[in-house]
């Protein structure tokens, strides 16, 4: 179990060094303007994505959290949920349907390229930043925003003395989850970039394998992105600060604290327009486009069709492993060795470092010297998935299981609880709701995929993210549109049910 | 002298049940409230403190009404069990937000608030941050900040229940010195009735969101008819 797990992206490097050899002209790619135009350039927008993204996302936070109580709060938070469900090709349609030539607000022929490379990514992850920061002022006691009170505190200095220390220890942490999600960021700039002058490293790796047949300029790409991926992860880890805070007793969270200011409720309207805008604009677009064509297409419920047959065993699957890492996990902590644990602990995070397309090309070059990757083409393409899907797995069930550990391994051994029964009684009610949200988490993931389909995806095998790819590449925008609502629904429809089907009812 | 005449407040929701309060405290003295949890006690300091705005009824000091005031304008400092301190702030900064929350001091502030710390004992710890302080330390800083406040009414909500009880004993005398000094009107929320006994000569019983009972300390504790106050403080 963990050797598949280590050993999927350690094969694909090995592999990786020890190729470049084979083809002509290797490392001459190291000095080419080339690969320095595309380093530069995923540098630079992933840069500018993270800073358009996070700054506004901070003001927006706050406005939420100074603004308890107002009408819709909980819808407008749920809308800046959604982003992280909805596939990056529906985004990128939504995008194009407002921004586009015909769109609710024109850009011009200005779309493709840098301009909608961070129209797109400050759509996916200005409402991520919000989410991601606005528990932060939650941290912050409420016994310090009344002493701020009483003390006289203007709002700039409860800003300064209250709110910022607090935010501080979370930001850069922020920053560099979104700037890594920007870097390694694919149908985005694959269907909004992608010429010459907007490429970035991700897109560029696909290129050179599907268009070049260059393996080696692939593989050096891939080195390249790894290496910068590891850079941002290295950063992470020594950014992280920890807290200086008293450990809280009470929330004391029944004093209400009421700051009514319209330009806060204002800013977070121009958010969720921000947000709700292209896919209100993408819902009108296909509505009023070629449905009855699209639909009864016999290649689109082909397309549907793989595209479930992904979605859920890449949830199956990653859940499963998630599920018995972590088993194996809180076991070992239990047990003192620690040591061992931080390993397991580590092998799962390892693929955060690790791009889909870097193991996806590890596996290309690897396979296709003996096989034929494309016959192969759905395992390659579950188990790739099911690996990006670990971290949300082990993020949304870590912590539940290694609570249920903690507090009822004594009693559970006591009792003589073991197996199928301590599974039936205990791990599934109490770790149900977190089992459930990463099944639904990991699907729509998968299902929404366009950066490994494309590397092994041929029209015979396309799921519903190439489908309209295809379409994209073929300027039949309409039809897209169609097909991205279809894909949006779908991904919804899934979610929704695996979160319920496996979670059940909210409140149980 | 501090005034609660006849406040009333209740919680949104539908199983509050309203509370009303009625109280004296003399200038220099220390009231000490017992009472059940829930009882209201806590509600009364954020009343009287402005945290939360009372439907009707007064607040009264020195007969000026100041139930209308802003928090930051009323005579009150408040010092609560724990999360008194920023932490990010050293001591000294911490004390300094009592005097001026913009930190811009003049020379003779800075001198002020070094008199208080060391006052309360803190004398060399202005640069420690809170972290690096224990409990009573911690409580010390933030009594030393109610100092250089100079408001007239002190409220100690369960300031120093995490605390051992010698050092509590230490601290409540220590609170006692300073509101004698000041003639400040000070009340100590505790649950240990032993509190009381050092803090206070008269000390009020908090139930069901009234003031049940004001009697001298001793009498409360031993000699109460009241069922309430047996059932709280339990047997003999």
């Amino acid at each position: 179990m963990l050797g598949l797990i280590i050993l999927a992206p350690l094969i694909s490097l090995v592999n990786l060094s020890g190729l470049p050899g084979y083809e002509s002209g290797d490392l001459q790619f190291w000095h080419s303007r080339y690969i320095r135009r595309v380093l530069w350039f995923s540098l630079w927008q992933a840069s500018l994505s993270t800073l358009l993204s996070v700054l506004p996302a901070i003001l927006v936070a706050r406005a939420f959290a100074l603004q308890p109580s107002f009408p819709m709060r909980a819808l407008l938070l749920r809308l800046f949920a959604l982003p992280l469900v909805v596939p990056a090709v529906v985004a990128v349609m939504g995008v194009v349907s407002v921004y586009g030539s015909d769109g609710w607000v024109s850009l011009g022929g200005s779309l493709y390229g840098l301009n909608g490379i961070l129209l797109a990514h400050v759509f996916f992850n200005l409402p991520l930043a919000v989410r991601l920061l606005l528990p932060q002022w939650q941290t912050i006691p409420e016994h310090h925003w009344q002493l701020g009170e009483q003390l006289g505190m203007s709002a700039w200095q409860r800003w300064r003395l209250l709110e910022w220390p607090a935010l501080r220890e979370a930001l850069p942490g922020i920053m560099l989850l979104v700037f890594m999600l920007c870097l390694t960021s694919f149908a985005v700039v694959l269907t909004l970039g992608g010429g010459p002058k907007s490429t970035t490293l991700e897109v560029a790796i696909y290129q050179s394998l599907r268009f070049d047949f260059n393996p080696a300029r692939a593989v050096v790409l891939a080195l390249l992105q790894l290496l910068v991926c590891m850079l941002v992860a290295i950063a992470t880890l020594k950014l992280q600060r920890l807290p200086e805070v008293e450990i809280a007793l009470n929330s004391g969270a029944r004093m209400n604290r009421i700051m009514h200011n319209p330009l806060n409720v204002a800013l977070i309207l121009v958010a969720a327009v921000y947000v709700g805008l292209p896919l209100l604009s993408m819902l009108v677009d296909a509505f009023t486009g070629p449905v009855v064509q699209v639909i009864a297409s016999h290649y689109l419920w082909l397309a549907i069709g793989k595209t479930l047959l992904i979605g859920l065993s890449t949830a199956l699957l990653s859940v499963c492993a998630g599920w018995f890492l972590l088993q194996y996990n809180a076991s070992l902590a239990h047990a003192g060795q620690t040591g061992r644990a931080k390993l397991v602990d580590l092998a799962g995070s390892i693929v955060y470092v690790v791009p889909p397309l870097v193991i996806g090309t590890g596996i290309f070059v690897l396979l296709s010297s003996r096989v034929d990757v494309f016959k192969w083409v759905y395992p390659i393409v579950i188990i790739i998935n099911a690996l990006m899907g670990l971290p949300f797995v082990i993020r949304s069930l870590g912590a539940t299981l290694r609570q249920n550990y903690a507090r009822y391994d004594y009693l559970c051994q006591s009792l003589g609880l073991q197996g199928w029964n301590r599974f039936r009684y205990l791990e599934w009610p109490l770790s149900r709701r977190s089992l459930g949200l990463a099944a639904a988490l990991v699907a729509a993931l998968a299902m929404g995929d366009l950066g490994v389909i494309a590397l092994f995806g041929t029209p015979e095998t396309a799921t519903l993210p190439l489908v309209i790819y295809q379409q994209l590449g073929a300027y039949r925008i309409p039809d897209a549109t169609v097909t991205a609502l279809v894909l949006l629904c779908l991904c919804l429809g899934v979610f929704w049910l695996l979160e319920r089907g496996i979670g059940g009812k909210p409140d149980a | 002298m501090l005034e609660i005449r006849q406040l009333a407040f209740r919680y949104a929701g539908e199983h509050s049940s309203p509370m009303y309060f009625d109280l004296k405290v003399e200038p220099g003295e220390v009231l000490s409230l017992i009472g059940p949890s829930g009882s209201g006690k806590s509600t009364l300091l954020a009343l009287i403190a402005g945290f939360l705005a009372p439907g009707s009824g007064r607040i009264l000091l020195d007969d000026e009404g100041i139930e209308k005031l802003p928090v930051a304008s009323r005579p009150v400092s408040i010092v609560f069990q724990q999360h008194n301190l920023f932490p990010h702030l050293d001591v000294f900064t911490n004390v300094a937000l009592g005097i001026n929350t913009s930190l811009r001091l003049a020379p003779q502030q800075v001198s002020e608030a070094n008199a208080a710390i060391a006052r309360l004992g803190l004398g060399g710890l202005q640069l420690r941050k809170p972290g690096e302080l224990s409990g009573g330390q911690r409580q010390r800083v933030a009594l030393a900040r109610a100092l250089v406040r100079r408001r007239k009414i002190l409220l100690l909500d369960e300031a120093f229940a995490a605390l051992g009880p010698a050092l509590r004993a230490e601290l409540i005398e220590l609170v006692k010195n300073l509101v004698d000094e000041c003639k400040m009107v000070a009340m100590l929320v505790s649950h240990q009735p032993r509190d009381a006994l050092i803090a206070s000569a008269r000390t009020a019983f908090i139930c069901n969101g009234k003031v049940a009972a004001v009697e001298p300390t001793l009498t409360l504790l031993e000699q109460s008819e009241l069922p309430e106050v047996r059932d709280y403080l339990g047997a003999p």
